[in-house]
């Protein structure tokens, strides 16, 4: 096991931004932390690439308990390597960016220089050995910062949304070194996203959080609404103000109440088109977005929002829409939960 | 009119002439501010760089005694320093009164909380990521310290020039513990006092030359190295 932690808390104050009671990473396999703006994933990150210390929790780190202070987390530090969502580097070249880790774990000059040529082949930045750092662009800078992270061989390199800062042409170039090197370096790579696709693509292993919590699905479909009784045992929801469902009302429920729902990808089905109306909880709208995830299809239909179905093929198959047909779109009302 | 002409066209021929007693006390002044200059930066930078790295109590009292310091007069620094120096002083024993000894000791105090301040500052402006980037690569406190000073360094560099532009430039020190005395304490600054005190005005104007000549320089210098850093 690469990573065991346990009763993990990070708080700020009175503000617990991380609580993870239990979680375990293996080695070898890419993990993908999924979660929207502010779920913690740069927070757990910098935990697991022990550059910030937990208020409370214990980490092992390869059968080896991780203690938090300065010297002792060198020696793992040595081990991980954190790539930042913006990378920044050193004001000199590339080649002396690229040798700063090997300086430091005083490797011999000659070893050296092959291994910084190596790890610059790798990121495809060999021409650019001697050019200033600052003087690359934002894609060429993300591939120097992979390089001078792999240089030192680490057992695991940890990401922080890889692709955000450079283009879609640079994008698919870094995620095929990092398959690459997971596959052939076997090094370990745990990356932040939000973006599914990019995770179902490269990750193996889908971690989700969502407010600091451990969560058992990819948070899609979680949109802000409000929920207001309309009748004895009746609620309607008003999703971003575009759709209305209808749901059973509950005790909780007594007054208009704001806050987020989450809809079950899996628990949506496509009903043929309704004529003229739909019924309730039905709406009709565009697919937008078609793939496939791990022996499912991944469906987006926009009904005034972005709503993600998960089908088993063989459903899929009986009667498949293409992007940009139109379909109706029924949901449950126990595909629904106020979070 | 007629004295500032003849004034300016004697000072220049002074100093085109390289005047004995013009380039001893030109000699004296670089002596003194160079060496005020090493010193202070050699305990201001670690001073400055130590207080932006650390969190500890009281540090913004600590920022805001160096901050007021800059505003500390010459002549109380002189006075001060007198105190301790003269033969009735503490320090007396050591002979340190009108020596460039003792000009040196007076403009170090001058300068360290210049060199100290705009250090923190320097230091400070430096983005974190690089303290983060030097740790995740296996550097350890030291190395990632030695990181950020080295991306500091345009900002460290102009700490160091705008002190030496301080003292070059200032004349409470070096008359109260320099004395004045010719050939060994004479500074371009006190010279220029004695001077117009004598109505004189040709080695004062060639000695105003030269100090605004090396004050330009200091600026250019420190503007120079202001923008690398901000860049």
């Amino acid at each position: 096991m690469l990573y065991t932690i346990s009763g993990l808390k990070q708080m700020y104050g009175d503000w617990t931004v991380l609580d993870i009671p239990r979680l375990s990473i293996d080695e070898g396999d890419i993990y993908a932390l999924l979660g929207p703006n502010g779920a913690g994933k740069t927070t757990l990150l910098n935990i697991l690439g022990f550059l910030s210390r937990p208020s409370i929790g214990t980490i092992r780190f390869r059968s080896r308990d991780v203690h938090f202070s300065e010297p002792a987390l060198q020696a793992f530090r040595r081990e991980v390597v954190m790539v930042d969502q913006t990378p920044i580097l050193f004001t000199s070249t590339v080649y002396r960016n690229v040798e700063f880790g090997l300086k430091v774990r005083r490797i011999p000059a000659a070893e050296r220089q092959r291994m910084i040529a190596d790890a610059l082949d790798l990121v495809g930045m060999n021409r650019f050995a001697h050019a200033m750092g600052h003087h690359l662009s934002g894609g060429e800078t993300q591939r120097v910062a992979l390089a001078r992270a792999l240089v030192v061989e680490p057992r695991v390199l940890l990401c922080d949304e890889p692709t955000a800062s450079v283009d879609a042409e640079h994008q698919a170039t870094v995620m095929a070194i990092l398959k690459r090197i997971n596959r052939e370096k076997r090094i370990s790579i745990i990356f932040t996203t939000h973006d599914r696709l990019q995770a179902v693509s490269l990750g193996k292993q889908m971690i989700y959080l969502n407010q600091g919590r451990l969560a058992s699905n990819g948070l899609e479909n979680v949109f802000p609404a409000t929920l207001t009784p309309v009748s004895r045992g009746q609620l309607e929801c008003t999703v971003q103000g575009a759709i209305r469902l209808t749901l059973p009302a509950t005790a909780s429920h007594r007054d208009e109440k704001r806050g987020r729902i989450l809809i079950d990808p899996a628990r949506l089905s496509l009903k043929e088109r309704a004529h003229p109306k739909p019924a309730a909880n039905r709406f009709s709208g565009r697919v937008v977005q078609l793939s496939e995830e791990k022996g499912h299809i991944r469906m987006v239909v926009d009904v005034g929002i972005g709503l993600h179905l998960l089908l088993k093929p063989a459903t899929y198959r009986k009667n498949p829409p293409l992007v940009g047909d139109r379909v109706d779109v029924s949901i449950p009302p126990d595909a629904v939960r106020f979070i | 009119m007629d004295l500032l002409i003849d004034s300016f066209l004697s000072a220049i021929l002074l100093i085109v002439s390289l005047d004995r007693e013009m380039l001893s006390v030109v000699g004296v002044s670089l002596t003194v501010s160079t060496s005020s200059t090493l010193i202070a930066g050699m305990i201001g930078i670690p001073v400055g760089i130590g207080i932006a790295f650390k969190s500890f109590a009281g540090k913004r009292l600590v920022i805001t005694v160096l901050n007021t310091l800059l505003a500390l007069p010459t002549v109380v620094i002189g006075l001060m320093v007198y105190a301790f120096i003269s033969r009735r002083g503490v320090l007396g024993m050591l002979d340190l009164l009108y020596t460039q000894k003792a000009m040196v000791i007076g403009q170090v105090i001058l300068i360290v909380p210049v060199v100290a301040t705009l250090t923190i500052a320097a230091v400070s402006r430096i983005d974190d990521r690089y303290r983060k980037t030097a740790m995740t690569l296996g550097a350890n406190a030291r190395q990632t310290a030695l990181v950020i000073v080295r991306e500091a360094r345009f900002g460290i560099m102009a700490a160091v020039i705008a002190a030496f532009g301080r003292v070059i430039a200032e004349v409470g020190i070096s008359m109260m513990l320099g004395g004045n005395a010719r050939g060994f304490t004479r500074t371009m600054t006190t010279a220029m006092a004695l001077e117009y005190d004598k109505g004189q005005f040709t080695l004062a104007v060639a000695l105003g030359i030269i100090l605004m000549s090396l004050s330009f320089g200091m600026n250019l210098l420190f503007h120079f190295f202001q923008g690398r850093a901000r860049s």
